[in-house]
C-alpha cells in the first residue's frame, strides 16, 4: 500500500494547484457541458475554465484512454498535461502505450479508486437521487445500485501506475482529497505540493470490504455468463440479436485499428459466394460473419481487455458484450498470467514466447 | 472606437489556382490595398473545396470563409466551379437550417484580371464580418 | 459531371395493372413467394425472418425450398437497413441468381440511391415493397412486451393506420408506399380483406404472369386513398420538422441537442447511404498533435475529447443528406438517444429542396453532386456590389 497524505485540498483546489504549482499546460477530465445535462471528457488549457471540471462524475461517455490516444498519438504535448483516468482507463492506456497508440511523454497521470459508473445514458447532472446514492456508497465503501454490471464486478478498482492517486472510497467524494504518489514523478509533485510525513493518514478499511463484495460479484457474473454461453447454442443465441453495427469495436479502447479487419475487403464477398453458402435448400442470414466478428475480435484483443464496459454501453440491442468479454478475457489472460495494464514493462503475451510453455495445448 | 471595429476577424479565403489566385496577383501588380488579416490559401480548383473544410474552419476559430474562383464557363477544369457552387449551396442551406450564420460563407467569382474586384471582395468581406462580430460557433468548448 | 441541361429528364410512369389476392395477407404473400420459387421465376428470396431466439429479425437469403416458416415480409422493427443488406450481397457484382427482395419503402429508396453510387447492382434483382405503417424503435421492441407490440403492429398493418409508438421518423414518413418497386404489395384501401400485387416495371409484370388472383376493380379507390394520405402526411412532416427546427436552431440549441452524443459514429456506420469503408471523419485527416489540441482548448475554453463532434454531424450532412431517405437506422443505433434521424431528416428535406431532388424516386434521376446546370443557384453566390466597386 502506498502512503496516503491528507492534502487538505478540495478537488477544485487540487486542479487549480495543478496549474499553479505543477505548472501543467492542460488538464483533461470529465467536465460539465455548457449546455444540457451531460458531461464529456474535455481538455482544458486555461485555469479560468476549470470551474465545471468534475473528474469523479460517475459516467464514462468515452473511454478516456481512447481520448488520450487521440491527444497524443500524432505527437505528445511539449508541456505537461494532467489527465484524469479511471483505473480501467489507465489500464487501457498502458495497453495502448504498449502497442504505440498513445505516448506518455509529458503526461501527468492522475487516477482514483473507482466506485464504478452508471451506463452513460442513465446518468445526468440533474439525477440528484442517483448521485446522492452514489456519494453515500463511495463514503461507505459499498456497491452503488444501478452501476454497470462490469463495474459491479470490477476487482481492480484501485489505480496501478498513476503519478498521483486519489482515495475516495471510505472517505467520500466531498472530503479533502487523500493523495498517494506511487511514481517518481508523483513524489516530486508531493514535494512541490508541500506534503510530508506529518500529513499521513490511514488507508480506509472500506477498500477491503468493497474488494470482497466485488470479488463475490465477479464470481457470480462469471458463473452467469458461463452458463449463458454454454455450448454452441448458447454462444449463438447470445449474439442472435446482433445487428453487426460493430459499435462495440469502435468504442473499445483496445481496438485501435483504423481499418478493422472485420470491416475490410476480406469480409466482402462476391455474390456467388453468398448464393453458394445459401445452398440449394438452405437459408443464409445477412449480414454474415456475425459470430465470427465477436469471436475474432476476442482473439484479437481479449488479452488486453480491461473490462471497461464501453462496448456494452454503446450496444444498441442490449447484448451483454462487456460481461462476455470480461469473462472470456480473464480466462485468456490467465493462460499467460497476464493482467492487462498492470505493468507497463510486461510485453503483450502474443508478442513474446517461452520455448517451453503451453505444452498442454499440443496434441 | 467602438467594440465592433476594434475586433480583427480571422478570415480564410480559398482561391483557385487559376482565376482566384490570378486575381490576387493582379491586385498586387496594381498595388491595390486590402485588409491584412485575411488568410488566403490556394486550392487546385474551387471544386476541390469540400464543405467540411469550411465547417472545420468555422468551428475551430475562423470568423468567415470566402471562396473565389473562375467565373462560370471559365473553369480551368471545365466544370469544377459548378461543382463548387452546388456544394456551397448545400452547406449554406445546412447552416441556415440550423440557425447558424450563413453569411459567414461567401462565394464570389473573381477572374484572373480582376484585381480591383479581388481587393474589393476582401475589404467588403472583412467589413461585413467585422459587422457580424465574433463567430459564436468557434467559442464553444462542446463542439 | 454532366450538365443537366443536356439530359432529357422525362420519365413517365404508366398506369399499372395488378392482381387482387383475397385472404390473409402474410399467408398470401408467403404463398406468392413460394410460388415464384417453385416455378423458378426467381431462384432466391431476400427478406427478413425471425432469428433463432425469436426475439428479433434478421435478413435471410432463402433459396428454393428454403423459404423459412419464420419469414416475415413486414417486420415490426428495422434491424439492419435492407439496402445495406442488399449492398453486402451485390456490392461486388450482379446477383448470381435471380433474387426477389422485400424492402420497406425507405429501404427501397436507399437501394436506389446506392445503385446510383454503384454500391448495389440492380441486375437480376426484383425489388418488392409494401405500404409500411412504420417501425418500432429497437430499444422499445427489446424492452417491452414483444407479443403485444407484434399484435398492435399486425393490426396497424392490416387496417393501414399509423403505428402507435413508432419511431419519430416513421411518424412523419410521407413516402410510405412501395411505389417505384418492381412489384408493389398494396395493402392500403384493401380493407384488410386481401392485397394487390401491382407491377411497377416490365420485370415485375413478367413475374406476375400466371399468378392466380382476380383482376382488381378497386385500384382507383386505393390511388385516391394514397393521394389523400400523402397530402396529409406531407403536411404533418413539414409541420413537425418545422417545429423541430425551432428547438434546434442556433448554436446554443443545437449543441444542447447534441450534448449527449459521445462521438461514437455509430449513426454513420449503420446509415445505408454512408457507404465509405474508411469514413473521412475517422481518418487521419482529422487527427492532430497534442500541442495543436491544447491551442484549440485554449481558444475555445476547452476541447471535447474525442474532438470534432459538431464537425462530424454537420460534415456528414454535407456528404449524405441529399440522399437521406429518413429511414431512421441512425437513431435506432444511437446509444445516447440523440434525435439523429430527425436532425438528418430536417437537413435532408432542406438540402434536397434546393435541387428539387427526391432520393430514391427514380434510378434515372442523378445524384445532385454529380450533375449541374449552367444557370442555377445564383442565390448562393454573393453578388459584387456596385457601391463597393465605386469606393476607393
Amino acid at each position: 500500500m502506498q502512503t496516503l497524505f491528507d492534502s487538505r485540498m478540495t478537488m477544485a483546489d487540487f486542479i487549480a494547484a495543478l496549474f499553479d504549482k505543477l505548472e501543467v499546460a492542460g488538464v483533461a477530465a470529465i467536465t460539465k457541458l455548457p449546455s444540457g445535462e451531460k458531461t464529456a471528457y474535455t481538455l482544458l488549457a486555461d485555469k479560468d475554465d476549470i470551474e465545471d471540471c468534475v473528474p469523479y462524475f460517475p459516467a464514462m461517455p468515452a473511454n478516456a484512454a481512447r481520448a488520450v490516444s487521440k491527444l497524443t498519438r500524432e505527437a505528445p504535448p511539449s508541456k505537461q498535461v494532467a489527465v484524469f483516468l479511471r483505473p480501467c482507463e489507465l489500464r487501457a492506456l498502458t495497453e495502448l502505450v504498449k502497442i504505440k497508440q498513445a505516448l506518455l511523454d509529458n503526461l501527468f497521470i492522475i487516477s482514483f479508486d473507482c466506485a464504478g459508473v452508471f451506463p452513460f445514458q442513465e446518468i445526468s447532472l440533474s439525477d440528484e437521487a442517483k448521485l446522492k446514492a452514489y456519494r453515500d456508497a463511495v463514503a461507505d465503501g459499498k456497491n452503488c445500485e444501478g452501476i454497470r454490471p462490469v463495474c459491479n464486478a470490477c476487482t481492480r478498482f484501485v489505480p496501478e501506475g498513476a503519478d498521483i492517486a486519489i482515495s475516495f472510497i471510505g472517505r467520500g467524494l466531498d472530503e479533502p482529497l487523500a493523495l498517494s504518489f506511487p511514481s517518481e514523478k508523483g513524489k516530486e509533485a508531493a514535494k512541490i505540493l508541500g506534503l510530508d510525513s506529518s500529513d499521513n493518514v490511514e488507508t480506509s478499511p472500506a477498500l477491503e470490504t468493497l474488494a470482497e463484495a466485488r470479488k463475490k460479484a465477479e464470481g457470480e457474473l462469471t458463473k452467469k455468463i458461463e452458463e449463458t454461453l454454454a455450448g454452441t447454442d448458447g454462444l449463438i443465441s447470445v449474439f442472435d440479436k446482433c445487428i453487426s453495427c460493430h459499435a462495440c469495436s469502435y468504442a473499445c479502447p483496445i481496438c485501435y485499428c483504423k481499418n478493422c479487419y472485420f470491416d475490410s475487403q476480406t469480409f466482402e464477398y462476391f455474390p456467388e459466394s453468398y448464393f453458394a453458402r445459401m445452398g440449394e435448400k438452405g437459408a443464409l442470414r445477412l449480414p454474415v460473419d456475425r459470430v465470427l466478428f465477436h469471436l475474432g475480435r476476442l482473439s484479437h484483443m481479449s488479452l488486453s481487455c480491461v473490462a471497461c464496459g464501453m462496448c456494452e454501453d454503446v450496444c444498441p440491442v442490449n447484448i451483454p458484450v462487456a460481461q462476455i468479454f470480461k469473462t472470456a478475457g480473464t480466462r485468456a489472460q490467465a493462460l499467460f498470467d497476464y493482467i492487462p495494464g498492470k505493468n507497463p514493462d510486461e510485453p503483450l503475451p502474443l508478442l513474446t514466447y517461452a520455448e517451453t510453455e503451453l505444452e498442454e495445448f499440443e496434441d | 472606437m467602438d467594440e465592433k471595429n476594434d475586433f480583427t476577424p480571422s478570415i480564410l479565403y480559398g482561391l483557385c489556382n487559376w482565376c482566384g489566385t490570378g486575381g490576387s496577383e493582379t491586385a498586387g501588380a496594381l498595388h491595390l490595398q486590402y485588409a491584412e488579416n485575411i488568410r488566403p490559401f490556394r486550392v487546385p480548383c474551387t471544386g476541390a473545396i469540400d464543405p467540411v473544410y469550411i465547417l472545420r474552419a468555422l468551428i475551430e476559430g475562423a470568423d468567415g470563409f470566402a471562396v473565389s474562383g473562375c467565373h462560370p464557363g471559365d473553369c480551368h477544369f471545365d466544370q469544377g466551379n459548378y461543382r463548387a457552387r452546388r456544394r456551397v449551396a448545400v452547406l449554406k442551406t445546412l447552416l441556415d437550417t440550423f440557425g447558424l450564420d450563413t453569411e459567414r460563407v461567401w462565394l464570389r467569382w473573381v477572374g484572373h484580371g480582376e484585381g480591383k474586384r479581388f481587393a474589393d471582395t476582401v475589404n467588403e468581406f472583412n467589413d461585413h464580418i467585422k459587422n457580424m462580430g465574433k463567430n459564436p460557433l468557434s467559442q464553444r468548448r462542446d463542439t | 459531371m454532366t450538365a443537366l441541361d443536356e439530359v432529357n429528364m422525362d420519365n413517365e410512369v404508366s398506369m399499372n395493372k395488378g392482381i387482387w389476392i383475397e385472404g390473409p395477407v402474410k399467408k398470401g404473400i408467403l404463398e406468392f413467394f413460394s410460388g415464384l420459387l417453385s416455378s423458378k421465376k426467381v431462384e432466391a428470396v431476400l427478406m427478413p425472418a425471425k432469428n433463432k431466439s425469436k426475439d428479433s429479425y434478421a435478413w435471410f437469403l432463402m433459396g428454393k425450398d428454403g423459404l423459412l416458416e419464420s419469414a416475415e415480409p413486414f417486420p415490426p422493427v428495422m434491424t439492419t437497413q435492407g439496402a445495406r443488406a442488399l449492398s453486402y450481397l451485390t456490392k461486388k457484382g450482379t446477383a448470381w441468381k435471380k433474387t426477389a427482395v422485400v424492402l420497406r419503402p425507405c429501404e427501397l429508396r436507399a437501394t436506389i440511391e446506392l445503385a446510383k453510387i454503384k454500391q448495389v447492382d440492380l441486375n437480376n434483382l426484383v425489388l418488392i415493397s409494401f405500404d409500411c405503417p412504420g417501425a418500432y424503435p429497437l430499444e422499445k421492441y427489446f424492452n417491452e412486451d414483444q407479443k403485444e407490440l407484434d399484435e398492435i403492429f399486425g393490426a396497424c398493418l392490416s387496417e393501414q393506420v399509423e403505428l402507435e409508438g413508432a419511431r419519430a421518423v416513421c411518424s412523419i414518413c410521407h413516402r410510405f408506399t412501395g411505389r417505384g418497386a418492381d412489384i408493389e404489395i398494396g395493402l392500403m384501401g384493401g380493407e384488410a380483406k386481401g392485397f394487390w400485387l401491382i407491377p411497377g416495371s416490365g420485370n415485375g409484370e413478367e413475374l406476375l404472369e400466371g399468378v392466380s388472383g382476380s383482376k382488381p376493380d378497386n385500384l382507383e379507390a386505393r390511388e385516391k386513398k394514397i393521394a389523400e394520405a400523402t397530402i396529409q402526411r406531407e403536411e404533418k412532416r413539414n409541420n413537425t420538422l418545422d417545429s423541430f427546427r425551432e428547438t434546434v436552431m442556433g448554436p446554443e440549441n443545437l449543441m444542447n441537442t447534441l450534448s449527449s452524443c459521445i462521438n461514437c459514429h455509430n449513426c454513420s456506420r449503420v446509415c445505408p447511404i454512408c457507404f465509405c469503408r474508411e469514413c473521412y471523419f475517422d481518418s487521419k485527416a482529422l487527427s492532430s498533435e497534442a500541442d495543436n489540441m491544447l491551442q484549440r482548448a485554449q481558444r475555445k475554453h476547452g476541447l471535447r475529447l474525442p474532438p470534432d463532434l459538431l464537425l462530424f454531424h454537420l460534415g456528414r450532412m454535407t456528404h449524405m443528406s441529399i440522399s437521406c431517405v429518413s429511414c431512421g437506422a441512425c437513431e435506432d443505433a444511437c446509444p445516447a438517444n440523440v434525435p439523429v434521424s430527425m436532425l438528418f431528416s430536417l437537413a435532408g428535406r432542406n438540402t434536397q429542396a434546393v435541387f428539387e431532388y427526391e432520393p430514391g424516386r427514380s434510378i434515372e434521376e442523378p445524384v445532385p453532386y454529380k450533375v449541374f446546370r449552367f444557370e442555377e443557384l445564383k442565390d448562393f453566390e454573393t453578388p459584387y456590389t456596385k457601391e463597393y466597386a465605386k469606393e476607393q
